[in-house]
């Protein structure tokens, strides 16, 4: 069961790299919020009670609904559809292929008897491709997108190495991030209406 | 129990300008909230808190009291700076309250980040200031704040992700979810190198958004270009304390994990080196006052990376460094801010001949930048010399000379922009605003604080600094 929804998590990403519409995007992100649920679930007899309905708040209610609306929400203020035309969908698959086999390779030599080797490289395939998607797309949606994706991997890298954060600290985790995410998405239709654009290079006007 | 109350009273007074309507109640509210600081320092040194765990996640250690004495003082300084920049802003009351509610709200968050003695809630807290920094940056709403406020949130936020990692694979080695400093450093030496390595690295990188270090420097910069000034002077020494707080105590974590630390240390002295040669370079380079001290932020803070990296009487020197610093960079943006008031502009290239229109203030930056070049009788001087010393005991030549060359890069770059201001004439015509000199004297009062330090350093500090280093 786990290892399914690993595997599909790992599509998801995969899907991410080469998807062009920002709708998508929300999707797929919806979807791993989704599919970040059902691991949980599946790992109930790991949790303390408490800890788990924590989980499936952080999951289900703010990963798999919350957070894809707000994007959504963003797409349709600022009418952002497509990624830039001119980027490469083969340029960003290669790129993602070429990040998930040092992801293997990373996980061979780096995981010990203490971490899950398969949420271990798969978190960190994931933190790749969230900076994939920032160094290679020019919007800056898709750049938010890519923070999404990190903060995903970094979820599950918690889960790999099964560490048991007080509820107070894991509390207080989930709601910087919120509160980052919605910040961002505030900004992000600011920049679009006093800039006109979403494109890095319109954010070029400070330098030396 | 006093923490509770501390952190409750700081934010409902932080919050109260935004239910108040004239600005003259928002002063009153910021004088309080500087008050409950003051009160609150003096409580724990009164009642001997030192070292008390408090919520059990805060604790009142001698690092954390000495760097909360100095974000009070520069807090005062600024409350009372932004009050004059703010007015000839000429920017509406729900624009002003809103910058003093985000200024308190930043207090709050960095003193926590001091006081916290959970390796998770000092992230949480430094996230924190990430929320409240954002809003200062983009006060003033044009265009240019808009950009630093993005860039600054969005690679904040991905540093404290990858820096919360390496917190991940740190508590690896913790039991039962123990991340309180303590606790940690017990079973440190219990834990895979590779992984400690690793959380370090990131730990570092992640933070260094906060430090104005080598990787993700380039926010904080833009971010005190952005800001007002006196909301740089803050952003510049309180915040970034709080960001060299929150890598020492990392460091001082790994001084009980055996080998690791030497990698540590190493990493440290590269990151310093690349921050030093950053900064040397972006010096000779930018054409604006604020940024231009903003690099120079850059480069003392890879000095104090030295420092930490060295180790033996550089950590001394490091933590000496870090609160003259302090004290010298916020008189330098205070100073700055006004030059902004005359002039309107920071353009190092257009403006000059202040020592004739405002001759207080020129002094001030002159003299402020000898003491920022660590000429003597700058405290920085005592900290770079014996950071020197300590290089030299170690043997490694080759990282003095290193930084020596970058230093007289510093120098020159940095001399030669100041004499600019003092003596050039201004390029074009331009229509200088009143002179308000008690804001260049209160400004150097800093300064003077600055060079007694470097004359005499009081056995009270030299103690306090000895507690803090005290590692192993």
């Amino acid at each position: 069961m786990i290892l399914s929804l690993i595997i599909l998590y790992t599509l998801t990403l995969i899907y991410l790299s080469i998807a062009d519409r920002f709708r998508n995007h929300a999707s797929i992100l919806a979807i791993q919020g989704l599919l970040l649920f059902g691991i949980a679930i599946a790992r109930m007899h790991e949790f303390h009670p408490v800890e788990m309905s924590f989980i499936i708040v952080e999951t289900f209610v703010f990963k798999a609904i919350v957070i894809p609306a707000i994007l959504l929400h963003v797409i349709h203020k600022t009418k952002i559809n497509r990624i830039h035309s001119s980027s490469s969908q083969f340029g960003a698959l290669t790129m993602s292929i070429v990040a998930l086999v040092a992801s293997c390779t990373i996980t061979y030599y780096m995981a010990d008897s203490r971490t899950d080797m398969i949420f271990f490289g798969v978190a960190l395939y994931a933190l790749l491709s969230g900076l994939i998607l920032i160094v290679m797309r020019k919007r800056i949606f898709a750049h938010l997108v890519g923070f999404l994706v990190i903060e995903n991997g970094v979820f599950l890298f918690s889960m790999a190495i099964g560490v048991e954060l007080p509820m107070l600290i894991n509390l207080a985790i989930m709601l910087d991030i919120l509160i980052s995410i919605l910040i961002l998405g505030m900004f992000l239709r600011r920049l679009d209406n006093d800039i006109h654009t979403d494109e890095t290079d319109a954010l070029t006007s400070i330098k030396d | 129990m006093e923490m509770l109350i501390y952190i409750i009273l700081s934010v409902l007074l932080a919050i109260a300008p935004l239910a108040v309507r004239s600005e003259r109640a928002t002063h009153l509210i910021a004088g309080a909230f500087f008050l409950v600081q003051v009160a609150a320092i003096a409580l724990v040194i009164a009642f001997d808190r030192i070292d008390c765990v408090m919520l059990s996640i805060f604790r009142a250690d001698t690092l954390a009291v000495l760097f909360h004495i100095l974000m009070t003082l520069v807090l005062g300084f600024t409350l009372i700076h932004s009050s004059s920049y703010l007015k000839a802003e000429d920017i509406s009351t729900r624009s002003y309250k809103a910058y003093y509610t985000l200024l308190m709200l930043l207090a709050v968050a960095i003193s926590c980040v001091y006081y916290s003695d959970n390796v998770a809630m000092t992230w949480v807290f430094l996230e924190a200031t990430t929320i409240c920094s954002a809003g200062i940056i983009y006060h003033r709403e044009f265009r240019q704040s808009l950009e630093a406020t993005w860039k600054y949130i969005f690679v904040c936020s991905t540093g404290i992700a990858m820096a919360y990692l390496g917190i991940l694979l740190l508590s690896t080695v913790a039991h039962h979810g123990a991340l309180d400093y303590a606790a940690l450093k017990e079973v440190i030496a219990e834990g895979n190198p590779l992984y400690l390595k690793v959380a370090f690295l990131l730990i570092v990188v992640g933070y260094s958004c906060k430090m104005e270090i080598f990787p993700l420097y380039t926010v904080g910069v833009d971010a005190n270009y952005a800001a007002i000034a006196p909301a740089s002077a803050f952003i510049s020494t309180a915040l970034v304390n709080a960001g060299f707080l929150s890598i020492y105590r990392i460091y001082d974590l790994y001084a009980a994990s055996g080998e690791v630390f030497e990698w540590a240390r190493h990493l440290l002295i590269l990151i310093g080196i690349l921050s030093l040669a950053v900064g040397a370079m972006f010096l000779r380079r930018t054409n604006n006052y604020k940024r231009f001290l903003s690099y120079s932020t850059v480069e003392n803070m890879g000095i104090v990376a030295i420092g930490l990296g060295i180790g033996g009487i550089a950590l001394w020197a490091a933590v000496f460094h870090v609160v003259c610093h302090t004290l010298v960079k916020s008189s330098m943006f205070y100073q700055v801010g006004i030059v902004r008031h005359i002039y309107d502009s920071y353009s190092i290239n257009r403006i000059g001949n202040y020592m004739n229109i405002n001759k207080v203030g020129a002094i001030g930056i002159i003299v402020g930048t000898l003491v920022l070049l660590a000429f003597p009788p700058s405290p920085l001087f005592v900290s770079e010399v014996m950071i020197f010393s300590e290089i030299v005991t170690v043997g490694s030549w080759w990282l003095l000379a290193l930084m020596l060359v970058l230093m007289c890069v510093v120098i020159y770059s940095i001399w030669s922009r100041t004499l600019r201001l003092g003596y050039h004439s201004n390029q074009d015509e331009l229509h200088l605003s009143a002179v308000n000199r008690r804001l260049s004297y209160s400004a150097a009062i800093l300064l003077i604080v600055a060079i007694v330090l470097g004359i005499w350093q009081p056995q009270v500090l030299k103690e306090a600094i000895d507690i803090i280093v005290n590692i192993g």
